[in-house]
């Protein structure tokens, strides 16, 4: 079974057309080309694959893709401002050794993301809890904690 | 599963129609676990009916009675203003599920028809004494949830049936209740982990009634009624504490796994029946 969808990706309106087995990360990387968005596990236990759906965080290879029928979605492409300018968030991660090899770091990033949108002003408990679902092999989070922080120092002072 | 259909009813009556028209198909919920049993290829199922747009199976409405919607996301029971008011270890128990990705799509009824003995949604529930209603064309049903669960990834739900609502009354004044979980990591499948509920008289240590629920240590999420029992009109102390710790091992039927051995599991089931009454009545 083969179906179209059409949804906003990263503001704009995009066409697929999917097989129904298909998931959120096949698509986004298959016909779509968005090759930002990392697969891992490919089971929802670290998070390299986390898009933004209609403004929660989700793991893009647990969802079906039919399902993103419709919906608004951002991945770490969206971030990038006029010029390919990189966001706060990603600013941050570079200047504060958040990123090493960089494979988690879309996901991150995202995760990051929804949660600064949600709480501008996160406890470091908060960001702990809102980055269980992403793991990293290189920094040891320490670095990633702090470019969390940085970043949301950043986003209140630039209001 | 080049040919699996994926079907998205709008409406109970096209579920029903659908389950009819299509063999071999499988509920799908918030999908967290049945799209890695696809890919694993735990599960092979024809089709799949989607239950995510079917306005009425998701929401939440406190009262006397409280019901919960099957299709209500962890995430939304988190964050319901006064869901963690009245089944405070509801709330406790669900935000050790997953992470924030996972909390944000799966769902309660996932969660419990996913039949897991780990499920970390059971055990509050079944402290709480919570009853499942299921449906299907032909009519709906009220279960305690304590009949719910047969065995691993098997429920009592008969073909074409699905879960709909979880009921929970509201708990008499005196009531506290607690979930501990043990995992190796902050986001990991349970070890062990066990929900306490205690209806205490007054501020005495006289106990009128005990749930007490275990899971990971069983093919099933499970009561331990003997060691409820115990507790029944009793007066809760050191000495009915150990050997309550006894009965909670010798009640349970754990296996060696991935996670953790059967001994260790029998043993911490019984040290975390201990801690959590002593955290409610501040042994």
């Amino acid at each position: 079974m083969r179906k179209e969808i059409v949804f906003n990706l990263n503001g704009s309106p995009v066409f697929a057309t999917v097989e129904a087995q298909k998931r959120l990360i096949d698509v986004l990387r298959g016909p779509l080309g968005e090759k930002g968005t990392k697969e891992g596990c490919g089971e929802g236990e670290c998070g390299a694959c986390t898009v933004i759906v209609d403004g929660l965080a989700v793991n893009s290879c647990l969802y079906p893709a039919l399902e993103i029928d419709g919906k608004n979605v951002t991945t770490i492409e969206g971030l990038l401002g006029a010029g390919n300018q990189l966001s706060v968030i990603q600013q941050a991660f570079v200047d504060h050794g958040g990123i090493q090899c960089g494979f988690c770091t879309p996901g991150m990033v995202m995760s990051v993301k929804a949660l600064l949108d949600a709480n501008p002003q996160p406890t470091e408990a908060e960001i702990r809890d809102a980055l269980v679902g992403n793991l990293c092999r290189c920094t040891g989070y320490v670095q990633i904690i702090e470019s969390v922080k940085a970043a949301a120092q950043k986003l209140r002072e630039d209001k | 599963m080049n040919n699996l259909d994926f079907l998205i009813p709008q409406s109970l009556r096209e579920v029903w129609d659908l389950y009819k028209r299509f063999p071999g198909v499988r509920f799908i919920a918030g999908g967290t676990d049945m799209m890695v049993k696809i890919k694993n290829s735990e599960e092979k199922p024809t089709a799949l009916i989607s239950l995510r747009s079917i306005p009425g199976l998701s929401g939440i409405e406190i009262g006397e009675q409280t019901r919960i919607g099957a299709m209500t996301t962890i995430g939304d029971l988190i964050n319901h203003p006064q869901l963690g008011d009245m089944f405070p270890v509801l709330i406790q128990a669900v935000k050790r599920l997953g992470g924030p990705q996972i909390r944000n799509v799966a769902t309660i009824g996932g969660n419990l028809c996913n039949c897991s003995p780990c499920a970390d949604t059971a055990l509050p529930l079944l402290v709480l004494e919570a009853r499942a209603v299921l449906k299907r064309s032909e009519g709906s049903r009220e279960v305690p949830l304590d009949e719910f669960f047969l065995g691993p990834g098997e429920s009592c739900l008969l073909p074409g049936e699905m879960l709909t609502d979880i009921i929970l009354n509201k708990p008499a004044p005196g009531v506290r209740a607690t979930f501990k979980k043990k995992g190796r990591v902050r986001m990991d499948l349970s070890i062990v982990s066990t929900a306490v509920l205690l209806e205490m008289e007054g501020s005495t240590r006289k106990c009128k009634k005990a749930r007490i629920a275990a899971g990971s240590v069983a093919p099933t999420p499970l009561r331990l009624k003997k060691v409820e029992e115990l507790f029944e009109n009793a007066e809760i102390s050191e000495k009915t504490l150990i050997e309550a710790q006894k009965l909670a091992e010798s009640s349970v039927s754990p296996i060696t796994d991935i996670r953790s051995t059967a001994e260790y599991r029998r043993r911490i089931v019984g040290v975390y029946v201990k801690r959590a009454i002593q955290e409610l009545l501040d042994f």
